[in-house]
């Protein structure tokens, strides 16, 4: 049945640990930071609306969440950056949340081309 | 061919053309991909042009929607077998769609998600109810033309056009590694299912007995399908395009459908995030409603009941507790609070699983002589109908390697 | 084709829509009735309606899930109502004679007339 193959894939992937299973949460968690950078940054030039980035602000504090419960390895670095970013407030400056964003980028590509 | 006729059904289509799917992949393929995925968009479009205009001929001449005769041609049990599949394929989707509208409907007000599920769910019942076909068709449909304001957001950043024209060509990128080409075909499958989803050559066929087409609507059909989609799916590029120069470079992997509004409001602010948000609303609304009748017209016409909304609700009363009963069954599923990715990931999943079942009676339908008369499909829609149908299976085939291999297009 | 053409059509026959003098659509052609036996000829009857029909032409399970939630109902349709046989079935009479469409009707109870344009 589908579901099969679907469940073997999952528990193989389980069962791998470290920065390399983590890569893919921490694309996930990059992107979450830098679309957070970007609605902040057009919030504060009057480009959107009240309720859609208080909304947006959920949504990616959500997913930033979901990529740090999804972690094997929470006490490395990429953990660390993801726990901070998560400690920011909803309207912290792009820059702070750009910042955080390039350096999960750099860790997702040292690990890429590792 | 009565002009109005025409220009009403040709931007119902294009309003109608996006749906919660096609939003998602969109964007996540122009920020991953740049413009290398357009030609997939437009080698999926040639194919839902191709098997609407032949249901649209087929309902017009024959006078049977799809499912009817689907049984007839694949036997009972084989017909069983694609419609237990089809219903689930359109039940996940349907519920995507749900879901999607109450994202929408929350990134506009505010409002709790769970709440709007349940408002729009009674909505949207509510305006099958007492609407008649035409109606419910033209107004979601309309009402969707609001996506244009993503084509207007396209041209207002001064994309690279040449680099966009170049994307129409079927490529591979040059220089991806393995995990990248997997994500690439993977992709590839997902808008080739997104935008042949099974739920609209049904809805569309059946569509054309509500409306009672006849011979005489052949050419309006055609045009209508060629044109229609054949616009819609511009808008569905131009998304991708503005993903490309908005979210690449940001580094931005767009995973909420309420990115995609964003590149309306970076061009015209405010009242272009607003316009995108009512677009996107109506148009998902309308996927919404199109896949849980189209669910209903299978099943009714798999088993002879009295369908169609252009009888009233209780002259038709097995079809009506049926999308009634679908509706309730797609807001179960969003209820439980399941993410709206997911349901897209899978709805696309077992879409492509469904789509060569879906096509192959409509392919030999149209092109059978004793049906369709002097009206069967001609060298063209048959080296068409062939080709596409032998593409949809190497996709269907492709399908959960490619998704397993890329973890759902994540890795 | 007539109704009185050789067997050979009968699984030509199966599956195809039903539509009544009145050019009513009334369900699918869900099995049909045959008379005779090994070594004489096979003479079409009537032809079948209702989930007591398909049902025989279903796998196990399925047989019993379909008796579960559509029952066994099946209406016969005796083969001189058969008017002619092409893409659909055509019908002598109007639906209602044959029985037709019962379920529909008492389904029609569980709906408000009301509220539709």
């Amino acid at each position: 049945m589908r579901g099969k193959p679907l469940l073997l894939a999952l528990f193989v992937a389980g069962c791998s640990k470290g920065p390399d299973a983590d890569l893919q949460y921490i694309g996930e968690a990059r992107s979450a930071a830098a679309e957070w950078a970007l609605v902040n940054d057009q919030a504060a030039q009057g480009r959107l609306s009240g309720a859609y980035v208080t909304s947006m602000h959920k949504w990616l504090r959500d997913d930033l969440q979901t990529s740090l419960s999804s972690l094997t390895e929470r006490n490395s670095v990429y953990g660390a950056e993801i726990q901070a970013l998560l400690l920011q407030p909803d309207d912290a400056a792009p820059e702070a949340l750009r910042a955080h964003a390039a350096r999960l980028k750099q860790i997702e590509d040292s690990l890429e081309s590792a | 061919m009565n002009p109005l006729e025409l220009t009403l059904g040709i931007m119902t289509a294009v309003g109608g053309f996006v749906d919660i799917s096609e939003l998602v992949f969109a964007a996540k393929a122009g920020s991953t991909f740049g413009y290398a995925l357009i030609w997939a968009f437009a080698l999926a479009t040639i194919g839902i042009i191709v098997f609407s205009e032949m249901s649209g001929r087929v309902a017009a001449v024959a006078h049977q929607p799809v499912f009817s005769l689907m049984r007839h041609r694949l036997g009972l049990k084989l017909g069983l077998v694609t419609l237990a599949a089809s219903m689930i394929a359109n039940l996940i989707t349907c519920a995507a769609e749900l879901g999607g509208v109450a994202l929408i409907l929350n990134y506009m007000t505010g409002a709790p998600y769970l709440l709007m599920a349940v408002l729009m769910a009674l909505v949207m019942v509510v305006s099958i109810w007492i609407l008649p076909f035409e109606w419910i068709e033209r107004i979601y449909g309309l009402l969707g033309l609001f996506m244009l304001v993503f084509a207007a957001a396209l041209i207002a950043i001064h994309p690279p056009w040449h680099q966009i024209a170049a994307g129409f060509v079927p490529h591979i990128p040059a220089g991806l590694s393995t995990k990248e080409m997997l994500k690439f075909g993977y992709f590839v499958v997902a808008i080739t299912s997104a935008v042949m989803f099974p739920y609209e050559v049904y809805f569309y066929s059946s569509g054309g007995i509500e409306e009672g087409w006849g011979i005489k609507d052949i050419l309006t059909n055609r045009v209508t399908a060629i044109l229609g989609m054949g616009l819609g799916s511009t808008l569905a590029i131009a998304i991708l395009a503005s993903s490309a120069q908005l979210f690449g470079a940001a580094n931005v992997d767009p995973v909420i459908p309420g990115s995609a509004a964003l590149e309306a409001a970076i061009p015209f602010g405010k009242w272009g995030l607003v316009v995108a948000l009512l677009g996107m609303l109506f148009a998902v609304a309308g996927a919404a409603v199109e896949t849980c009748l189209a669910n209903a017209y299978s099943i009714a016409q798999f088993f002879g009941w009295i369908w169609g909304r252009h009888k009233k609700p209780w002259e038709a009363p097995r079809f009506t507790l049926t999308w009634i009963t679908l509706f309730a069954l797609a807001l179960a599923i969003v209820v439980t609070g399941v993410d709206v990715m997911t349901l897209v990931e899978f709805a696309i999943l077992f879409s492509i699983l469904v789509l060569p079942l879906t096509y192959l009676p409509l392919l030999l339908l149209a092109g059978d002589k004793k049906y369709m008369g002097k009206h069967v499909n001609g060298p063209l829609a048959k080296i068409l109908g062939w080709l596409y149908f032998a593409i949809i299976t190497a996709a269907a085939l492709a399908a959960i390697p490619l998704y397993i291999l890329t973890s759902g297009g994540n890795s | 084709m007539t109704p009185d053409s050789p067997i050979k059509l009968v699984s030509e026959l199966l599956d195809l829509p039903l539509y009544d003098s009145e050019q009513k659509y009334c369900g699918v052609v869900d099995d049909v009735e045959l008379k005779g036996g090994p070594g004489k000829d096979l003479e079409l009857v009537a032809l079948l309606a209702g989930p007591g029909a398909y049902k025989t032409r279903l796998p196990g399970w399925a047989m019993w899930l379909v008796g579960k939630i559509a029952g066994d109902r099946v209406t016969r349709i005796p083969m001189e109502k058969v008017r002619s046989i092409d893409t659909v079935v055509n019908l002598e009479c109007p639906g209602r004679d044959l029985g037709l469409h019962r379920t529909e009707i008492a389904a029609g109870n569980w709906i408000p007339r009301w509220g539709a344009l």
